[in-house]
């Protein structure tokens, strides 16, 4: 079977999934970059008291407060995150998410349970995963290493 | 007068020529996005333009500033044409997002990634895939031969690359 076929017949469930950061709406912006940093991940989810996403904050958004807004890291994420945590559920099948990654130029999506939780983050990487996986032999025997162009040209 | 050796004909006449390409056999894929994976060029297959550049004495706050307003995750820092860096959203959360009042006047090579994992021009898809999974950078810079800079593979470009291969 190959590659536009599995992309065709699975689901969400087949990405590799990421634990989540999340934490209430009311949070600064302060304290949600802290443990975006300790995670090495660019976003976190807000969530109400059931656990479910209210909203989504970003690397994006971080970065556009720092220019664009003096004093913005001690407010709240409500006052800066997106209102749509962009939310998928384990079956969602993966051509689906790729459209809505596309249509909608989203980079995180956030796994949500039957009961409509946050249970995971996905997105781009995983899929980039994914692909890895399922395409090893052209993958994974590429060279990996920094650019190290010669400052002269090799031979006479 | 000296005569030279006569030399051995490269065939002898009843010897036949033997193609040594004709058992080559042509590598087949399960469906066009694995082709397109292992033979295509970005530059051929993908949007790998524009690539924004910056010179390594810009200022971090002039590089952010224009990031937010090209709306932009990544830009590739030069040295007299040369690839020597890049800067991305996620350096702004790793090393100055604490500290942007500190560094906001400081040249962008003080803070952005040094030597980064890149793509030549003849590389073909797969491999910028595999640096985003492998090594897990999000933007791969393509450059010639010289270190010259001629695009950028970043993840809403690979988006739409699969997109289109998947009909959508």
């Amino acid at each position: 079977m190959g590659l536009q076929d599995s992309i065709a017949r699975d689901t969400v469930s087949e990405l590799p999934i990421r634990e989540v950061i999340t934490l209430p709406a009311t949070c600064t912006v302060r304290q949600a970059m802290r443990r975006m940093r300790a995670r090495r991940l660019g976003c976190v989810i807000a969530v109400d008291e059931q656990g479910k996403p209210v909203g989504k904050f970003t690397e994006r958004l971080l970065m556009r407060l720092l220019v664009n807004e003096a004093g913005g890291l001690d407010q709240p994420i409500a006052k800066f995150m997106y209102a749509d945590a962009s939310a998928v559920s384990l079956s969602t099948p993966l051509a689906k998410l790729v459209e809505q990654m596309q249509s909608r130029h989203l980079r995180f999506m956030c796994v949500v349970n039957e009961q409509g939780k946050a249970v995971g983050l996905t997105g781009q990487k995983g899929l980039m995963e994914y692909i890895a996986e399922h395409f090893p032999r052209a993958v994974l025997v590429q060279r990996m290493k920094p650019f190290l162009a010669l400052d002269e040209r090799e031979g006479a | 007068m000296t005569l030279r050796p006569q030399r051995k004909p490269v065939l002898d006449a009843a010897e036949e020529f033997v193609d040594p390409l004709k058992n080559y056999a042509q590598r087949e894929y399960s469906d066009d996005l694995e082709r397109s994976l292992a033979e295509d060029l970005p530059v051929d297959v993908m949007t790998t333009q524009p690539a924004k550049t910056v010179s390594t004495d810009t200022t971090v706050g002039d590089v952010m500033r224009m990031m937010v307003d090209l709306n932009i995750a990544c830009v590739l820092v030069t040295d007299n044409d040369r690839l020597v860096g890049v800067f991305s959203e996620r350096d702004v959360l790793l090393k100055v997002a604490d500290q942007y009042d500190k560094v906001r006047d400081c040249p962008i090579s003080l803070v952005m990634t040094h030597e980064p994992l890149v793509a030549y021009a003849d590389d073909p898809v797969g491999k910028a895939l595999n640096l985003m999974a492998v090594a897990g950078v999000r933007h791969v810079p393509i450059v010639d031969v010289d270190g010259k800079v001629v695009g950028i593979v970043g993840p809403r470009r690979v988006i739409d690359y699969l997109g289109k291969h998947l009909g959508q």
